[in-house]
């Protein structure tokens, strides 16, 4: 049995956004929506986390931010796109400091769109990032036992 | 006896050479041969009378008993000389207040009484010369090393006085000697005003001015009890016309209440020597003097000879409310408050001599409760503190020479710029405070002899005491932890004496933790049966098994277990995704300029402070002395 | 003796976890429900450790990774010398070397946010550690024995003599378990200023290691609780197991009803609660 699935610790990062789609992922963790029943805890901490929920579009300014929180997370880990800023860059897109989505600093495994995204989109978003993530353990698993051999 | 007579006059012999040699390479094979051979003595000392118990030697002289005379004169005449050279009226006059009082004692009195047991042997002595012998020389050997950088480091032209200073290293080991040995009390009283004049040069040994105020305050202070000392020895003389330690401890039992006013003197100059609240002052002030010193006065001489008066006092205590009540309240309160003005040091060897004063605070509220639990935990507390205080204010001294500081914020990174001498100071703190290791066993003995003496006020002044004390260990033994980045190792210079005493001191940790069931039922227990009659192991044996092993696996743990390479990835610290440079643990800020992330300690300034608690606690100690003194003058005449 | 500890250590190391990884699936969803939230399975605490244990191992010091080690091995042998009917004070001494370990791994990753959580860490320590003592004081006064075993030769509960103690042992406790009001170091709860306090660099396999580590200390804490209520009566047992439950589920309601408070609240509050229940008990003791 996988248990990647089983407790998927998120931590959460806004970049370049109205904020619109920050407040939907803290509200989709809140009691409402009660995203504790699968598991799932705001950690705060990429040492700990093993979603990486991504919402606003990527600036010069926090392109390393981003990088660097990504590289603090310790395999397997997913990273989802909060929110159409996050997915491509949004209405910020042609702003003069703005790289693009989320994808232009770190591989994104799992597009939420919405503007703002919907709690319901991002519990999807999650259901497909435990999926992804599942995958990834097994192929760290198998890497690994291949490595002892 | 022979033995005890080589023992107190062969440091003697040392030290007179050491006087007058001034070549380095001769000084340097006379320290190392020197130490190796009172340590070795000592050992065999040890060995031969452990199951011997009390042994008393005939030995008197009047030769002696002159020579003690003119030693006293000579110890005044250097007082005064230097009261008179600094200008310190208060010093010139408290000597020579004690060496008349001294004077008509011996003429008038002292030559009346004979002394037919001169010197005399007992567990307890053996554990104080196994600690004199191995620690105090072995402290020596540190010196060559240390003494050589700190010439080294002083300026140019500065005359070089370290002849000088072995000398009187050695001497003081001599004195030690004759503390622990002496059944003729006058003896006996020689040799503690020899470590306290030793103590006085040591002290000044630099003659900065604030060297020469903490060395005046010293002597000020120990004169005092010096003094009181002679008062008792009048007391013993005029009152039950005896000199005879064991017969006045024997007096004692039986009549405790006719020498209550001798052994509230006797206790008081214990507590003055073991630098008791309200007398602690003169040994923060003697961390001035180079580390060598510090260590030999914390460890294993000095504040120990004050204990050791404290401990053999203890079954006359036990029997005597009023001198008992003095001794538990000062020691205990030492206990609690200096632990918490520790909290407020950022100076390692502040926070060193604040733990000592606290340590022999526990020790002396051993002796004053005066049961055999008691007694059993502070024997062992007198032990593990020598050994433990001795490696840490080595490491220390050695750390500040190599890295130029001997505050705790410094240290930081320790662990890879000084790999060993961090593990080794590591370990030195653990033994300390924390359990499995020996002095907290020690504490604990001392808690179930409380418990069982029904000390209530003192169980809750050692609760909270050890509390305060985890505290700044903790924080200590945290910064000394730490890795980052790939500092540059400090180490490789140091000197090979001082690794050599500090290992000595390493493994004497271990042997003694170890070992502990064993040192007990072969040292501390025949000695607590031989003054009581009955057993004093507070702690059942398994649960010294347990602690043994227990010790044994963090030792390991921690000398050979801390490996930094690894296999495992190396991540980097966690600094809210904006590092600059993640090994130099730097940040971009929201100025976009790099910053430093640092923690300093925490120092509680406001809680824990000296400017808060120091001057209650002056007060109320000195009044717990006085209404000691008072009631047992009052005793006297009534 | 050391049979008995032996005995004890063993299976306190193989069951404890079990109890432990319940009692906190059991705190968090009585936590979920007191929020009105559905609330995580009672097993979420196990997915998460072997969760955990698959992760990628990494180390900021590498040393921490050891630290961990002898913490959680020093949590396990004193809780065995405590079942295993051993001495109450040695249990809580070695119980405190791994809270010092536990400490040390925090400071030697030289991370800002670990090292304050160590630093609030070791002042936790400062502040419970009075009470502990005098818990075992007034322990043995009453038990006339520091020996755990020794409850049951007793004829009433220690509780009837020395309930004041008890007062003040659920007060520190609240500190122990790293509840609000006094999770100051770290807490459980998402999102703090200190990120997660002593935990902070601790990721993978170790932090599953801390988590084990808080199991088999909470088992152990609801031990001490669960002393105060047996003797020489097997039924007691029984008694001793449904007082700790009611004492976890006091300590979770406190954690959903407090604020966290400044330091200087909890070392002055926990120094005087010591003071008041463990110095009042231990006199009214010497007195009888």
């Amino acid at each position: 049995m996988a248990f990647a699935s089983k407790s998927p610790w998120v931590i959460h990062y806004d970049g370049s956004s109205c904020n619109g789609c920050d407040i939907e992922v803290l509200a989709t963790l809140c009691p409402g929506y009660d995203a504790e029943r699968f598991g799932v805890i705001n950690t705060g901490n990429p040492k700990h986390a093993d979603i990486f929920l991504v919402t606003g579009s990527v600036n010069e300014q926090n392109i390393k931010v981003i990088q660097e929180i990504y590289n603090q997370m310790l395999e397997p880990k997913v990273v989802v796109a909060c929110g159409i800023c996050a997915c491509t860059g949004g209405i910020f897109h042609d702003c003069y400091n703005v790289i693009g989505g989320v994808d232009k600093a770190i591989p994104v495994d799992v597009y939420a769109p919405g503007c703002a995204v919907r709690p319901e989109t991002l519990i999807d978003a999650v259901v497909a990032g435990i999926a992804a993530l599942d995958e990834k353990s097994k192929t760290m698993k198998n890497t690994k036992k291949r490595g002892e051999e | 006896m022979a033995l005890l007579g080589f023992l107190i006059g062969f440091p003697l012999v040392i030290a007179i050479l050491l006087f007058c040699i001034r070549n380095e390479a001769a000084r340097s094979v006379l320290v190392i041969g020197g130490a190796i051979v009172i340590a070795v003595a000592s050992v065999v000392t040890v060995a031969l009378h452990l199951s011997s118990g009390f042994v008393a030697f005939a030995c008197s002289s009047e030769i002696i008993d002159y020579v003690c005379t003119a030693i006293g004169v000579i110890i005044a005449v250097v007082i005064v000389y230097f009261a008179v050279r600094f200008k310190n009226i208060l010093a010139g006059a408290l000597a020579v207040v004690q060496v008349v009082l001294s004077l008509v004692f011996e003429f008038g009195f002292a030559h009346g009484v004979h002394v037919e047991y001169g010197l005399y042997l007992d567990n307890l002595s053996l554990l104080m010369t196994v600690i004199i012998g191995v620690v105090g020389s072995g402290i020596c050997v540190y010196a060559l090393g240390y003494m050589k950088d700190f010439q080294a480091h002083e300026p140019e032209g500065a005359k070089d006085r370290r002849p000088f200073f072995f000398g009187l290293m050695f001497l003081f080991l001599s004195a030690m000697y004759v503390i622990v040995f002496s059944n003729n009390m006058v003896w006996l009283f020689t040799g503690w005003e020899i470590t306290t004049v030793c103590s006085f040069l040591l002290i000044g040994y630099t003659r900065t001015e604030e060297a020469l105020n903490n060395a005046f305050r010293q002597i000020i202070m120990n004169l005092l009890g010096g003094i009181a000392f002679v008062v008792a020895l009048f007391l013993c003389a005029i009152q039950l016309n005896t000199l005879t330690f064991q017969e006045f401890l024997a007096y004692g039992l039986l009549a405790p209440a006719a020498v209550t006013l001798a052994v509230v003197c006797l206790a008081f100059a214990g507590i003055t020597k073991a630098a008791q609240m309200p007398f602690h002052t003169w040994l923060l002030g003697a961390m001035v003097a180079p580390t060598p010193t510090s260590a030999l006065l914390h460890s294993s001489t000095m504040v120990k000879a004050g204990v050791f008066m404290l401990v053999k006092l203890a079954p006359v205590l036990a029997l005597s409310p009023i001198p008992s009540t003095m001794v538990v309240l000062i020691g205990g309160v030492t206990f609690l408050l200096c632990s918490c003005m520790a909290i407020s040091q950022s100076n390692a060897k502040r926070v060193l001599a604040y733990s000592t004063i606290a340590n022999l605070g526990l020790i002396t509220a051993c002796a004053g409760v005066g049961t055999p639990e008691a007694v059993w935990a502070a024997c062992f507390l007198i032990l593990f503190h020598a050994v433990a205080k001795s490696l840490l204010f080595l490491c220390v001294g050695t750390a500040e020479h190599h890295i130029g500081s001997r505050n705790i914020e410094d240290m930081d990174l320790l662990f890879e710029r000084m790999p060993r001498l961090a593990r080794f100071m590591m370990l030195g703190i653990m033994c300390m405070f924390i359990a499995p290791f020996g002095m907290l066993l020690a504490k604990w003995a001392t808690l179930v002899s409380f418990v069982d003496a029904h000390q209530i006020v003192l169980i809750l002044l050692l609760a909270f005491g050890s509390a305060a004390t985890f505290m700044f260990w903790a924080k200590w033994m945290g910064k000394l932890a730490g890795i980052a980045g790939e500092p540059q190792n400090v180490e490789l210079t140091v000197h090979k004496s001082e690794w050599g005493a500090i290992v000595t001191m390493v493994l004497l940790i271990i042997v003694a933790c170890v070992c502990l069931p064993i040192i007990s039922a072969l040292v501390v227990e025949p000695y607590v049966y031989s003054v009581y009659g009955l057993t004093g192991q507070g702690i059942s044996d398994g649960n010294l098994w347990i602690a043994a092993i227990l010790s044994a696996l963090v030792i390991v743990v921690l000398l050979f277990g801390l490996e930094r390479k690894s296999k495992a990835k190396k991540a980097d610290a966690y600094l809210a995704g904006v590092s600059a440079d993640n090994e130099a643990r730097t940040y971009r800020n929201s100025l976009s300029q790099t910053q430093e992330a640092s923690a300093r300690n925490w120092y509680m300034d406001n809680i824990f402070g000296e400017h808060i608690i120091t001057m209650p606690a002056h007060v109320g100690t000195a009044a717990i002395i006085a209404a000691a003194f008072v009631y047992a003058i009052v005793r006297l005449f009534v | 003796m050391l049979v008995n500890i032996l005995i004890g250590t063993v299976a306190f190391a193989l069951l404890a976890p079990i109890v432990g990884c319940l009692l906190a699936g059991l705190d968090r969803k009585l936590s979920a429900r007191m929020q009105g939230r559905v609330g995580p399975p009672i097993l979420q605490p196990y997915y998460d450790v072997r969760k955990l244990l698959g992760k990628e191992n990494a180390h900021v010091a590498n040393t921490e990774g050891v630290y961990i080690v002898c913490a959680l091995v020093m949590a396990i042998f004193a809780g065995g010398i405590f079942f295993g009917g051993g001495n109450l004070l040695m249990s809580a001494f070695v119980i405190t070397l791994s809270a010092l370990f536990f400490i040390v791994a925090a400071y030697c990753t030289r991370s800002p946010y670990a090292e304050l959580g160590a630093h609030r860490e070791t002042l936790q320590v400062m502040a419970y550690e009075p009470m502990v003592l005098l818990f075992a004081v007034a322990f043995y006064m009453a038990a006339g024995s520091f020996n755990a075993g020794a409850v049951f030769g007793l004829e009433v509960p220690a509780i009837a003599k020395i309930w004041l103690a008890f007062i003040g042992l659920l007060f520190i406790l609240t500190i122990k378990l790293r509840k609000s009001p006094f999770d100051l170091s770290m807490s459980h709860h998402a999102h703090q200023e200190l990120v997660r306090g002593v935990t902070t660099e601790m990721s993978g396999p170790t932090l599953a290691k801390v988590e084990i580590m808080h199991w088999y200390e909470n088992v152990l804490f609801m031990g001490w609780v669960g002393l105060f209520f047996v003797w020489g009566n097997p039924i007691s047992l029984v008694l001793a197991v449904v007082v700790c439950l009611a004492v976890y589920f006091l300590e979770i309601f406190i954690d959903n009803n407090f604020a966290r408070v400044k330091w200087q609240s909890m070392l002055k509050w926990s120094w005087v609660v010591a003071l008041i229940c463990g110095g009042i008990n231990i006199f009214a003791l010497a007195l009888l």
